[in-house]
This record gives C-alpha cells, sequence and structure tokens, in this order.
C-alpha cells in the first residue's frame, strides 16, 4: 500500500472492535459459501460494515477486497456507513405520491436536515424514500423502524421528530 | 476433428473449439471486445454474434458457443451486421467520443469496430457517464467514463495475477469496475489490466502523451531485469524506448509482463546514463576519450596474472561473459565471479553434483503440466513475478496442488488450497532431509533410487533427520512434514521450484541437493510436469553459469573481496554489478574496494561502486545490444539492438574485445562469431545458430548423471531476545537496476523492514516508523510495514537499495540476528 493511500485510509476510518467480527467469522468460517452470511452478520452486529471490518473479513475469508466491495454493493441490504438509531422511511410510491408524499418528503429533509439514504450526523436518524410499503389505504405513508404513521401531514412531522428526539441512544 | 461450414466455407477444427477458435484458426476474423484467448469465456459484449443455421437462423456469441459436427455458421449476414452495429451504438451511448485527446486513440477496438461497421450516427441519446478519474498512482489511469464494461481487466487480474483489485460494483446501470470502497488503485502494478483494456478506461501514465501508437517502431526483445526470459516489445521513437507494448501472442506468457517489465523501462533513455569514459584525475571522475581509458585499463591488466581480478553482472549476454573470460585470460588471471560468488553455488555445486549438470532439469512449461508443486520460499513469487502468474493459472485453472515450504506467508499462500508450511528461518534444508527421510521409511522411494550412486550414503546420513527430530527445530510439526513428504511421493508428476540470488544466501549447494534428492527418491524428474526448477536471479545468470563465468580455478568473488582488502587483487574490473549495495557487509565491501589499488567499472550508471573506481566506462543496455541471454530454464534468446547507443556509451562486448586487442590478443569481430563458438563448445548448447533460436528461443538441453549427495545442514542457534532478519526481493525489484526504472521505484521507492503484528505489537512499533536495526556487524534505520504474513520473531528486508544499507546489518548469513529499537 503506497503511504499516502495508507494515510488516508487510516484517517477516514472510525476505531472498530475487530473482536466482534471474529465471533461472527468464527462461526461460520468452516461453512462453504459462507462470504454472504458473514457479512450478514457483521451488519448485524456493527449496524453496517464498515471499511475495517470487511478488510478484515477479506483478510480471514482469504477472499479479495474488491470482491467483497462488489457483493456489498450488488445486494441493496448491505450498508456501508453508520445508520442512525431510527430509520425514517416515507413511501414514495404512487398512491402516497399523489396524496403529497414530495411534500412530506421535502419537510422531513429540511427539519433533519439530511437527504435521501443519508444520517444525521449525531447518528439518531436515516431516512430514505422507499417505494410502496404495501398500506396505500392509509397514504401518505411514513414509518421510523417498526412503527407505522398513516395519512401523514406536515405537521406530523414535527410531532414524529419531538417524539423521537425524546428516545434515549442506547 | 469436427467438420463444419463457415460462411460458405468448409472447415476442420479440433474437438471443444469454440465457434470463435474455429473460424480464427480458418482465418476467418470475428470482431470481439470482451473475449480474450488467455481468459474463460464471459461473452458479456455480444458483438461476436454469428448465425447458426441449426440454431434456425439464431443469433449466438461465437467466442462461448462450443462447435458441433456439421455446424453451420455465417459470421456476418446483413442481421449480423445490424446487430453489431446496435451493439456498438449502445456502447457510443454512453462512452465519451474523446479519442483526439484519448492516448487510446489508433489502438483502440472500440474505436477500430466503430470505423468498420461505419457506426457514423446513433439513433439512440442518453447522458455520458461522469466517474471521476483516477489519477492517484503515477502507472495506470482509469478513466471509467470509457469503459465498455467487458470486464476483461476484472478477469485477468483474478485469472491470471490472482491479486483481485479491480471488480464489478453496484448492478444495473450503475455497474462500474472498482476497486474496494471505490479507493484508489493500490495493487501489484504488474499492468495487465492495462494491457487487455480495449479501450482508454486504463492507460500506462508514463506514456500517456509521448506518441501516437502508429507512431512508434514495435521492436521484440527480452527483459532484462530477471531470470524468466519474458519476450517484450518495445515501443520506439526517435531513440527512445517509449513504452512497453502488449503483444498477446509474444512468449510462453502470451505477452503478461510484471511490474518491472512493463513498467521498468525507462532506465535505458535514463538521464542519469553514463555517456563518456571518466578517468580519476587528481581524486575527481574527469571526463576522458575511449583511447584514454582504455589505455589506462590496459596498461593494469597487460601481464596482471592473478594480481587481477573481474566481477561481472549476470545482466551480461552470454557473449560478453565469454569474452570478459577471455580478457582475464589474456591478463593472465583466472580470478572471476559473479554474484557475490554464492549466489550461483545451487547450480554450479548442488545441481552439479546431484545432476552432473549446472542447470534444472524441468522448464517453466512444467508448471502448469504437473500434478503438484513444492515451492520453497514464497519469494518465488516476488523474485520471478511472471512465473508466479504461471503457478496462479496452474493452481486455479488446472487445478494443481500447492505445497509452498517457507519461512514467511505471501501471495502464493492465498492461493486456492494453497499449503503453506512456515518454518523458522534457516531450517529449510533440514525439513526437506525429513521429507526424504519419511519417503525412505514409508518405502515410498521410486524402484530406481536404490541404483543412484549414493544412496547408501544418503540413507545413513538421513538417520537423524525423522521428521520428529526435525520438528523441533524447524517448528512444524512432525506430521505436517509426513504429509508433505507423502502428498509430494504420491503425486503422479510433481515439480519442485526455488529462487536463487544475492539475498537468498541460504538457498545454496546444499539446498540445491537435498531438493534434487527428493526428486531422484521418487523418480520425478525427466518427464513432463516433473522435475526440479532453480529460478536464479537475473536474466543471464543461467548464461553466466553456462558460459562458465564463476570461479573454478581463480579466486570466488568473496575472495577477491578479500585479496582486494589484502592488498593481493591489485585491479579490479567490475562490469556491472554493485557491490558495495548487493554483497553481504557493505562496511567490509567498501573497504576492499578503498584498498584496491585500481578499480575499473564499466556500468550504466554512476552507481555506488562506480563512484569509487578510478576509471569508469560508460555500457549499453540490453537494448542496445546484440547477444543471447539464457532464463532459468536455459531457454536461450536472442536480442538485437532496438536504440542506437546512448551518448558515447559501448556494448561490454566491444570494451572487453578492444581490451583483448591491445593486450594484443584476438578478439572476435561480432557477437555471431562468439555464438558460433559457443554453439560449438558449451554442453547442451550443441546446433543452436541465431536462425535456430528464431523469436521463441531454443532451450538448451540438460543432460543429468544422478548421483545422492548428502546436503550439509547448519543449526540455526536462536539468539535470545533478538529477531530473525531474513533478506529477499521485492515484488517491483530485482537487483540494484530497478533503482533506475521509474516505475518500480514510484511503487516502491525504498527499502522497509516487515514484522508481524505479534512483534509490533510487543515492540509498541507502528506502520512507517522508523527502526534502527543492529546485527553484530552494523545498523541502520529502516521504515517499519507491519504485514499479517510475517510469523512471530521473524523480520523480512528487501536488499536493492543503496540508501536503504541492509548490508551494513546482513553480513551474508541466511539468518542475520538483530534487535530492533524505534
Ligand atoms: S496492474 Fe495488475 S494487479 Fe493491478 S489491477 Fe491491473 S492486473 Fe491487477
Ligand atoms: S476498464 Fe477496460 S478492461 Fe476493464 S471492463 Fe472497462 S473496458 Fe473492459
Ligand atoms: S522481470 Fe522477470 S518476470 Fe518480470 S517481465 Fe521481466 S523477465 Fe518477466
Ligand atoms: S404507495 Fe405508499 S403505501 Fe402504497
Ligand atoms: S466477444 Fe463474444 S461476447 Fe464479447
Amino acid at each position: 500500500m503506497s503511504e499516502a493511500v495508507a494515510q488516508q485510509a487510516k484517517e477516514q476510518e472510525p476505531e472498530v472492535d475487530l473482536s466482534i467480527a471474529d465471533k461472527v467469522i468464527d462461526k461460520y468460517i468452516d461453512l462453504p459459501g459462507n462470504l454472504m452470511p458473514v457479512l450478514q452478520g457483521v451488519q448485524d452486529e456493527y449496524g453496517y460494515v464498515p471499511r475495517k471490518v470487511a478488510d478484515y473479513v477479506a483478510e480471514r475469508l482469504n477472499v479479495y477486497p474488491s470482491q467483497i466491495y462488489g457483493v456489498l454493493t450488488f445486494y441493496a441490504q448491505f450498508h456501508l456507513k453508520p445508520r442512525g438509531k431510527f430509520i425514517i422511511r416515507v413511501c414514495v410510491g404512487t398512491a402516497c405520491h399523489v396524496s403529497g408524499a414530495p411534500r412530506i418528503v421535502e419537510t422531513f429533509f429540511d427539519k433533519l436536515h439530511i437527504g435521501h439514504a443519508e444520517t444525521t450526523p449525531d447518528l439518531r436518524y436515516t431516512f430514505e424514500k422507499v417505494a410502496c410499503l404495501g398500506a396505500c389505504g392509509m397514504a401518505p405513508l411514513a414509518m421510523v423502524n417498526d412503527d407505522t404513521f398513516g395519512k401523514m401531514t406536515v405537521q406530523k412531522v414535527d410531532e414524529i421528530i419531538a417524539e423521537y428526539n425524546q428516545r434515549p441512544m442506547k | 476433428m469436427v467438420n463444419l461450414t463457415i460462411d460458405d466455407k468448409q472447415v476442420t477444427a479440433p474437438k471443444n473449439s469454440t465457434i470463435y477458435d474455429a473460424a480464427r484458426i480458418n482465418g476467418i476474423k470475428i470482431p470481439i471486445l470482451c473475449h480474450d484467448k488467455k481468459l474463460k469465456p464471459f461473452g458479456a459484449c455480444r458483438m461476436c454474434l454469428v448465425e447458426v443455421e441449426q440454431m434456425r437462423g439464431r443469433q449466438v456469441p461465437a467466442c462461448t458457443t462450443p462447435i458441433t459436427e456439421g455446424m453451420i455458421i455465417r459470421t456476418s449476414t446483413p442481421d449480423i451486421i445490424k446487430a453489431r452495429k446496435m451493439v456498438l451504438e449502445l456502447l457510443l451511448l454512453n462512452h465519451p467520443i474523446d479519442c483526439p485527446v484519448c492516448d487510446k486513440g489508433g489502438d483502440c477496438d472500440l474505436q477500430n469496430l466503430t470505423y468498420e461497421y461505419k457506426v457514423n450516427a446513433n439513433r439512440f441519446s442518453d447522458e455520458k457517464f461522469h466517474h471521476a478519474i483516477d489519477y492517484s498512482n503515477p502507472l495506470i489511469e482509469r478513466d471509467m467514463n470509457r469503459c465498455v464494461l467487458c470486464g476483461k481487466c476484472a478477469r485477468i487480474c483474478d485469472e491470471i495475477v490472482s491479486f483481485g483489485a479491480l471488480t464489478f460494483i453496484s448492478r444495473g446501470i450503475e455497474t462500474k469496475i472498482g476497486c474496494e470502497f471505490e479507493g484508489s488503485l493500490n495493487c501489484e502494478f504488474c499492468g495487465s489490466c492495462v494491457s487487455v483494456c480495449p479501450v482508454g478506461s486504463l492507460l500506462a501514465r508514463p506514456f500517456k502523451f509521448k506518441a501516437r501508437f502508429w507512431a512508434l517502431t514495435n521492436q521484440k526483445s527480452v527483459c532484462g531485469y530477471c531470470g524468466t526470459g519474458c519476450n517484450l516489445t518495445l515501443g520506439v521513437k526517435d531513440n527512445k524506448v517509449l513504452t512497453t507494448v502488449y503483444d498477446e501472442n509474444q512468449g510462453f506468457h502470451n505477452g503478461q509482463l510484471c511490474c518491472r517489465g512493463r513498467f521498468g523501462y525507462q532506465f535505458i533513455n535514463s538521464d542519469k546514463r553514463l555517456t563518456t569514459p571518466l578517468v580519476r584525475k587528481n581524486g575527481t571522475l574527469t571526463e576522458a576519450s575511449w583511447d584514454e581509458a582504455l589505455e589506462l585499463v590496459a596498461a593494469r591488466l597487460k601481464g596482471a596474472g592473478s594480481s587481477a581480478a573481474a566481477l561481472a553482472t549476470p545482466r551480461l549476454t552470454n557473449e560478453e561473459l565469454v569474452l570478459f573470460k577471455r580478457l582475464m585470460e589474456t591478463a593472465g588471471s583466472a580470478n572471476y565471479d559473479h554474484s557475490a560468488g554464492y549466489a550461483h553455488a545451487a547450480l554450479t555445486e548442488g545441481f552439479a553434483k546431484s545432476f552432473g549438470a549446472a542447470a534444472s532439469p524441468a522448464t517453466i512449461l512444467d508448471i502448469q503440466k504437473s500434478d503438484l508443486l513444492l515451492v520453497i520460499k514464497t519469494d518465488s513469487y516476488e523474485t520471478h513475478p511472471v512465473i508466479g502468474f504461471e503457478i496462479n493459472m496452474a493452481v486455479k485453472n488446472k487445478g494443481v496442488k500447492l505445497n509452498i515450504l517457507s519461512d514467511k506467508r505471501g501471495k502464493l499462500s492465498k492461493l486456492p488450497d494453497a499449503q503453506t508450511l512456515v518454518h523458522t528461518p534457516g531450517s529449510e534444508v533440514a525439513v526437506i532431509n525429513a521429507l526424504a527421510k519419511t519417503i525412505l521409511d514409508d518405502k515410498l522411494a521410486a524402484g530406481t533410487a536404490a541404483a543412484i550412486p549414493g544412496y547408501a550414503d544418503l540413507e545413513k546420513a538421513l538417520a537423524g533427520f525423522t521428521p520428529e527430530a526435525v520438528a523441533g527445530q524447524s517448528g512444524l510439526s512432525s506430521d505436517a512434514i509426513k504429509r508433505l513428504a507423502r502428498d509430494y511421493a504420491a503425486a503422479e508428476k510433481a515439480l519442485i521450484l526455488f529462487p536463487i540470488g544475492n539475498a537468498y544466501p541460504g538457498h545454496n549447494a546444499d539446498l540445491a541437493s537435498a531438493v534434487a534428492n527428493l526428486a531422484l527418491l521418487t523418480g520425478k524428474l525427466g518427464t513432463e510436469g516433473s522435475g526440479v526448477l532453480c529460478m536464479a536471479e537475473k536474466n543471464n545468470s543461467q548464461g553466466a553459469v553456462d558460459m562458465g563465468f564463476y570461479a573454478t580455478r581463480g579466486l570466488n568473488a568473496g575472495q577477491i573481496m578479500d585479496g582486494c582488502a589484502s592488498g593481493a587483487v591489485k585491479t579490479l574490473f567490475v562490469a556491472g554489478e554493485n557491490p558495495v549495495v548487493s554483497y553481504p557487509n557493505r562496511a567490509a565491501i567498501s573497504a576492499a574496494l578503498d584498498k584496491v589499488e585500481f578499480l575499473v567499472v564499466s556500468d550504466l550508471f554512476m552507481t555506488e561502486t562506480a563512484a569509487m573506481a578510478d576509471v569508469v566506462l560508460p555500457a549499453c543496455s540490453f537494448a542496445e545490444k546484440e547477444g543471447t541471454f539464457t532464463s532459468v530454464d536455459r531457454r536461450v534468446q536472442h536480442i538485437k539492438p532496438a536504440i542506437g547507443k546512448i551518448g558515447q556509451s559501448r556494448t561490454d562486448f566491444e570494451i572487453f574485445g578492444q581490451l583483448i586487442a591491445k593486450l594484443g590478443g584476438q578478439a572476435p569481430a561480432t557477437p555471431a562469431t562468439v555464438f558460433g563458438e559457443i554453439a560449438a563448445s558449451t554442453p547442451g548448447y550443441a546446433g543452436m545458430s541465431y536462425a535456430s533460436l528464431g523469436e521463441t528461443g531454443a532451450f538448451a538441453q540438460v543432460a543429468v548423471t544422478a548421483a545422492f549427495v548428502v546436503p550439509r545442514t547448519v543449526a540455526v542457534e536462536p539468539a535470545a531476545g533478538k529477531l530473525a532478519l531474513v533478506t529477499g526481493s521485492a515484488l517491483y525489484h530485482n537487483g540494484t537496476q530497478s533503482q533506475f526504472g521509474e516505475g518500480p521505484m514510484y511503487v516502491c521507492p525504498e527499502g522497509y523492514v516487515e514484522l508481524s503484528r505479534t512483534d509490533a505489537a510487543r515492540l509498541k512499533i507502528q506502520e512507517n516508523d522508523l527502526l534502527n536495526v543492529a546485527s553484530a556487524i552494523g545498523s541502520t534505520k529502516l521504515k517499519a510495514r507491519i504485514t499479517p504474513r510475517m510469523p512471530e520473531g521473524v523480520l523480512f528486508s528487501p536488499y536493492h537499495f543503496g540508501a536503504a544499507g541492509v548490508n551494513q546489518v546482513w553480513g551474508g548469513a541466511p539468518v542475520t540476528w538483530v534487535t530492533v529499537t524505534k
């Protein structure tokens, strides 16, 4: 690794505890085709797949780091950046769209100062636009983690944020 | 053979061919973009579509479809042409049409096909890509906006190079080629991906904006770095080597090169080249005429007898080495040698005794034909990278089993199912003896073995080398040793490989004999895919041995140095070697060279050694001369000048010839004359001529007269509280010459010391910390590299770099005990 590259890599990475990854890897190490379960496992543990962990998985499973990244970007289920404690999803499917989803989205953007697929610096919220959530009758629809909020309004956005700002982070 | 009809022509092709191959061997051209003969069929671009009558005229990709008996194929019907045009239109949709500024212009498959298929308008339109261009390294530029997603780069980096730096990222319309976490390229920089990229997505930066492809004159040559003997095509313009040009049909390696071969050519036209003779006057080297310089040298050599001595680099041609020897003989001296006097001993002493020939009874071509490879030291990849590619392909494509016996892990250890036995440094001969002992005890020896001379002595000598006894000193389990011995014996075909060179003093005559014993015991010799391949370091190391340029009657390199120190040697002629950096114990070497009355150096550069000389003669690089080189597997290849000589430089052939004449001798006029003499007098070279060598070279035969030789083993005693330093080669370098190749120096600019994570943690060492490494003979400062491949207690340092001074610490022992402080 050229020095500059190594240095850059070092600076950008938050510290992660690799012993957690070790436990996941140990569980699957002897299994053929273990890459997917290991990556899913580490994502469950860390909430996302930190680069250091991806590189470490590559080393221990003896696969190219690039190959791991190829898998991580091929499947939408993997996240490469830390995710918020609360994942806010706003439906932008057809029904929700016509009932005003764009304004709901804009309001969340304004209030949280983040865009689609972004996370607040305090790691409290991640915001995502999603396609039809299958509850069109309640359009426009929003979800926070597993809680559903139907018939969304701009005012309700404030209420949701106020409520989840109270919740503990741990 | 299969009969088929292509474009109304009755043709035949071998079974298992694809339509593309069948067409090609019958002279019918089918356009391709994602297909490469070296890679597994991929079938992604659909450029090669053809119609097969039996499939009701369906269009199938020629590059992936196998032929069947009676197949009727049409390669260029109007429908096919239309389909291909469509493929091109779609590719050009997102492709920036920036040919005028793209370095690939003139050599671009997409450009050529677009022209050929007259795609001059596009029915579709879409946005162009906006990928950032990777300029982060000085060798390879990556512009993914031009990428056609043929995948060749990612495939070659996996299938042949086995580095896996590049891969397909994301999916759908977002798909692109890149590295992990969209980072910059950080790989071994072999340039294989650049060579196969059909468009201008991957470019060799050192060549950027230097010349258009068609303005280059292509000159075929042979790589001047390591002993693999890769063939090269040099792209020349205005007497300058501007690049290496990829030719997929060149050499056994199909144009594959390593970082040194592909990106290390700049030393040829380096502005650091010596251009005039220099003579020391009042303490300073001053420009002089050739006549003045050669007169001085001739006067010193005339009648000098054994007070004169010579050291040559095994980068000289065979013809030059023959002439150098003759010059010394004319001066009355038998003191000549190369490579520190020990780096060739595996051949000149080891194989000479075990095989009756100082050459390897196997070739590089055996690697992919074997069933099992036993590689001694993972460094085999670093010392001879293109042989490393052969190993990669053998293991990955042919399922050849790979066993490695090494003092550290390495890239080869990562190959699928590779078994790496990591032993304590310096114990390899004992381990190999234990393998032989197991073979004897388990009665796995071939029936022929007992009749080979020395059998009884070997049997006796091996008594103490039971796997159990060797387990202790080698750090291996006796089971691991036994398993390896049994696997080796059980394989129908097995090949043993090991590198030798200045940095590998442990790979000596004893290691060679130990290894030879294994092959002889099991009869794995002399058949395809079996044998032993000793991989000598420099491009003509084997040639230097074949030409007898080593001490037989006179002093060897070590003794010559002693002679300089004691005053017994008064005149030393060094051609191309740089002992100050490449021989062990720099303090002693410098003192000896200081002491010798008269030092002559012929070289391309003002090396550390040349700087001490009384006369410096500017010599030519391989690109400026004619002659032959002999690769590690004794492939003799002919090179011709690719460019005119730089400055006033002369070839060593001319220098030695002119000196012989000045001494009153008879000097042969041309290298061709000398090659004639070589063919007449060198065992194995009989009947060779420039014409018979042709473009691919010819193998010099190795006639084996087998004997068992008992290898000596020296127990390496661990020193309490110290770490074991082993020296070796870095992947990007070869000898000290690669320091003048810009490519290798960009990627690996300085010396370093590699250590394990455990030692680093214990000594609180961080990556890049400057460490003081000290042994009994001296110390130096080296940057730390912490890598998972190093075992605890072991350090590794490459020896190439003058400034790093590894030979201030290393005195020539296989293992040096050192202390490391921050
Ligand atoms: S230069 Fe070699 S190692 Fe690097 S990406 Fe290209 S093929 Fe792979
Ligand atoms: S970079 Fe070149 S070789 Fe790699 S996929 Fe793109 S076009 Fe093919
Ligand atoms: S240095 Fe060796 S392996 Fe690399 S291209 Fe040259 S001959 Fe081949
Ligand atoms: S469109 Fe929003 S839930 Fe169906
Ligand atoms: S060349 Fe056949 S599909 Fe690309």
